[in-house]
Order: structure tokens, then C-alpha cells, then sequence
């Protein structure tokens, strides 16, 4: 497991100019915006990242020679939702200390603490893309992966088109909803977050165990 | 140990179906032409492809089912595969370094420092035989039990090969338990290392012997055709039209050699195991 972390840490690394711009466009939205955004967009740009190794991997056939290594298909797939974590959880980390220091240097009002719990739970709510990311890359490759994710976020935007349409007739319905979500503790919305990218994760995950079990390099 | 008890795969019409065993401590080569099945009776020793039929066990595991600790105990080279072209050598070493508990640095420092490797320079900006090296070296640095190479020397210059070749002598020289299955089209890459030879040809086994026995026993016999009429063919194993007459492989060299002391007679090659067992009629 450490070596798949290490291997995918220095893949990620050989990438300098691509981090090296994510870094500069992150100060200059830190200078130029006020709020969090930047931390979310952080977080995404890692998560992403991240779930880019795969295509690495899978470059030039690596991956026939990757499987020969000591591991087996289970830890390689657990190695990668590993990693994206701690990306996502990385690039949460320096999103908070760019967002704190210019807070600080503004003397912007309220603290990072009262806005921790919010804060926080762009890290499960980036992490669910990971989740649909990497059973999808790994099933179709890099390629036909972004297709399949085009082809998802179609469906899921006709649900929710469809789902609204549905329920146009009752408005109370979802002004009670937002109402209720506005209401709740920030805490119970991250710990509720939590627990949606824990499950999620985790069906993702056996299915990606399933893909890279089934599949022949 | 390696032990291939019919396997069978199918992909569309070509159909492999073979039988082998690498017992510990010996070299076994496998050659055959393009497409005959090598490399996937390599993917499947490795666990890379599910049979679909028979059982393929290395060290006593069903392949597919090898556990990390396993698998290290392997070295493997693939002709098309390796580490990405991204990582530089320096990276390698620390990933490497962290796979296996077993891997010997200074080693591989001080061969990738012999044979010219850039401890900084990316895989992608290497030359073939470059990447080659560094795909054995990769493969033995951990002191591997068994080595499982797919073509290390392919498209490699002589002195590339011969530093392979090097590379892998000197494995073995270090522990006579170790073992290299490797298959290869350079005959006189397999000739010069392996103690027993597998050719494969459509997808079957065609022959098994032991190189010593290939390079003693077999030759090609030159025949005319009146000549070819009046022999003895009870131990030609193939034999092939040719314009001057016939061209006949056996492999009892010794038995045409004193019963018909005019023949016409070549000894045998790995090469001539290719073209005769394998396109003769």
C-alpha cells in the first residue's frame, strides 16, 4: 500500500506545471475573492488529481506490469480512495491556510473556527466525485470514462429536472426542505455529508473491487 | 514452481491450450512465432487473465489468487509494460524501496550506474534497450525467487542483449534454488540460457526438450529427392519441400550420421526447431 501511495504521489508530482498553475490561479482567487471558494476549489483540483493516477496506470499498458507487483487487485483499488482522501484532505488543508491568512490580513470579520463545520464538509461533497470517478475510470479507461461521466451527469440532471417538475405543484414542499436544511446545525449537516460520502464511497468501492477483479490486462 | 496443468483460453478463433511445469532451480524458455500463445501462457501464470479452463499454480497458489508476500517473491519483466515514463529512476528506487522489503539498493544503485541508467532523467526520455535494462533490473533487485520475463531482449541491440543476459547469469549465479521462465524469438538469446526449452505453436505445446538435447541430438538433414526416397524416416520429425530436394529435422542426429555417412547434415539450432516444427509439412 505505501508503495502504490509513494508511486502515486510521485506521478502526481512529475505533473510540476500543471500543479505549479492550479497553485498561481489559487492565490490569485485568494487575492482577488473574498470566501471560502477557494478551498472547495482546491479540494476539487486534488480529488481530481488524484483520480488521474488511474490514467497513469493505465498508460502504455502499465497496468499489466503494475498487477505483477506485491499487492493484490483489492489493495490497489483501496490504495486509490485512500489517496484521493488524503489529496482531498491535503488541498482542504492548504485551501484553510490561504482562506485563514488572507482573513487575518484583511481583518475580515468571524473566525475560520465558526466556519469549520461548513468548511469541512466540502471535503465528503468533493469526494463523492471521486467516488462516481473512479469505478467509471476504471470500468471504461480515461477516455470512454469522460463520456460515461457526461452520459451520468446528463441522467442526473434530467432527474432532477424531472423530479422538480414532478413536484412543481407542491413549492411548500421544497421551501419546507430548505427551510429544515437552514435550520439544522452545521455539525449535523458535516456529520450527515459523512455518513451519505461514507456509504457512497464504500458501494463505489466494492464495485470498483468487482471491475478490476473481472477485468484481463 | 510453476505448474500450467491445461490451460485453456480462448479469444475468438485462436484457442490456447497448454500443459508445463518450471520446476525450481532451472531456466525454461519458450519460443514459438507471433501469436502462437506465449505471452498469454505468461498473463496467465502472472493472474493477468482468468483461464477458462485448467489450473495455473506458482509455488502451490492458483495465480489469480497470489497474496502480496507471494507475488514478491516473483520478479517480472514484460516486454510491453513496465513502471510509467513519467517516474524517473530516482523514483522507481523509492517505490521499489517500499514494495519490497527484500530490495537491495546499493545493488541496483550500482547497476543502474553501470549500464548508463539517469537516476534523474524520465522513463519516457530512455532508449528501448534502456528501459529494458532497468525493467530487469527492476525484476531482480529483490532477490526474487523466480524471474517471469516476457521478451527482456526484444528489439534490442547486441550489446544491449549481451547486458541483459549478464544480468541474468549473474542472478543465478548468486542462489542455484533461483528460477527465470522467459520467452524470447533470439534463439541464441535462450540457446546461450536455458536448460529446457517449450515450443508453442497455435496455441499447443508442439515440443519439450532440453536445450543440451536440441544442440546434441536434433539436425537438419539436406536431402535429394532420390536420396530422400531410399531413407530411413522413421525418425524425421518434420520435413519440408525445398528446391534441391528435401529438408528433414530429427532429432536422432546420431542415427543418420552412421547409417547414411554421405548425408548432407547441419546440427540442429532453436531456430530450425522454430521453422521446421512449426511451418514444415
Amino acid at each position: 500500500m505505501l508503495g502504490l501511495i509513494e508511486k502515486d504521489l510521485r506521478l502526481t508530482l512529475a505533473r510540476k506545471q500543471t500543479l505549479f498553475i492550479f497553485l498561481a490561479v489559487a492565490l490569485v482567487m485568494r487575492l482577488s475573492m473574498d470566501g471560502p471558494f477557494l478551498i472547495g476549489y482546491l479540494t476539487m483540483l486534488a480529488t481530481i488529481v488524484a483520480v488521474g493516477t488511474i490514467s497513469f496506470d493505465e498508460y502504455d499498458n502499465g497496468f499489466a506490469f503494475l498487477l505483477t507487483l506485491p499487492f493484490d487487485r483489492k489493495t490497489y483499488v483501496r490504495e486509490k480512495y485512500l489517496f484521493c482522501l488524503l489529496m482531498a484532505a491535503a488541498a482542504w488543508c492548504l485551501g484553510a491556510v490561504l482562506y485563514g491568512v488572507g482573513n487575518s490580513l484583511r481583518h475580515s470579520a468571524g473566525s475560520l473556527c465558526d466556519e469549520l463545520p461548513m468548511l469541512l464538509a466540502m471535503i465528503p461533497v468533493m469526494y463523492l466525485s471521486a467516488a462516481v470517478m473512479i469505478p467509471l475510470q476504471l470500468k471504461f479507461g480515461s477516455e470512454k470514462s469522460r463520456i460515461a461521466l457526461f452520459i451520468l451527469f446528463g441522467l442526473a440532471a434530467i432527474l432532477l429536472v424531472g423530479v422538480r417538475q414532478g413536484i412543481g405543484g407542491s413549492a411548500p414542499g421544497m421551501a419546507g426542505l430548505t427551510e429544515t436544511l437552514e435550520s439544522m446545525s452545521p455539525l449535523v449537516i458535516l456529520f450527515v455529508l459523512a455518513a451519505v460520502c461514507a456509504l457512497t464511497a464504500y458501494a463505489s468501492y466494492r464495485w470498483s473491487v468487482r471491475i478490476m477483479e473481472k477485468k484481463e490486462y | 514452481m510453476i505448474k500450467v496443468d491445461r490451460l485453456v483460453k480462448n479469444y475468438g478463433d485462436f484457442h490456447l491450450n497448454v500443459s508445463l511445469e518450471i520446476p525450481d532451480g532451472t531456466v525454461t524458455g519458450i519460443v514459438g512465432k507471433n501469436g502462437a500463445g506465449k505471452s498469454t501462457t505468461i498473463k496467465a501464470i502472472l493472474g493477468l487473465i482468468q483461464p477458462d479452463g485448467g489450473s495455473v499454480t506458482v509455488n502451490g497458489r492458483e495465480a489469480s489468487r497470489l497474496t502480496g508476500a507471494e507475488k514478491a517473491k516473483l520478479g517480472v519483466a514484460l516486454s510491453d509494460s513496465g513502471f510509467s515514463s513519467y517516474l524517473r529512476v530516482e523514483d522507481v528506487i523509492c517505490i521499489l524501496r517500499k514494495l519490497y522489503p527484500t530490495f537491495d539498493e546499493a545493488f541496483f544503485r550500482s547497476s543502474c550506474t553501470l549500464q548508463g541508467l539517469a537516476f534523474n532523467k524520465q522513463i519516457k526520455d530512455f532508449s528501448t534497450g534502456m528501459r529494458a535494462k532497468l525493467r530487469v533490473l527492476a525484476a531482480i533487485s529483490h532477490r526474487a525467487e523466480m524471474l517471469i520475463m516476457d521478451e527482456p531482449t526484444a528489439g534490442l541491440d547486441v550489446e544491449a542483449r549481451n547486458d541483459i543476459l549478464d544480468l541474468l547469469r549473474q542472478y543465478l549465479l548468486e542462489n542455484d534454488r533461483r528460477s527465470i521462465l522467459l520467452t524470447s524469438h533470439i534463439s541464441s538469446d535462450l540457446e546461450s540460457l536455458c536448460d529446457d526449452i517449450y515450443l508453442i505453436h497455435d496455441g499447443k505445446i508442439a515440443l519439450h526438450e532440453d536445450t543440451d538435447r536440441v544442440l546434441s541430438h536434433y539436425a537438419i538433414l539436406k536431402l535429394s529427392e532420390e536420396a530422400y526416397e531410399t531413407l530411413d524416416r522413421r525418425y524425421l520429425l518434420s520435413t519440408k519441400k525445398e528446391s534441391f530436394g528435401y529438408r528433414c529435422f530429427t532429432n536422432e542426429k546420431q542415427f543418420y550420421a552412421e547409417n547414411y555417412p554421405g548425408i548432407v547434415m547441419e546440427n540442429g539450432s532453436i531456430d530450425d526447431l522454430i521453422l521446421m516444427m512449426t511451418g514444415g509439412k
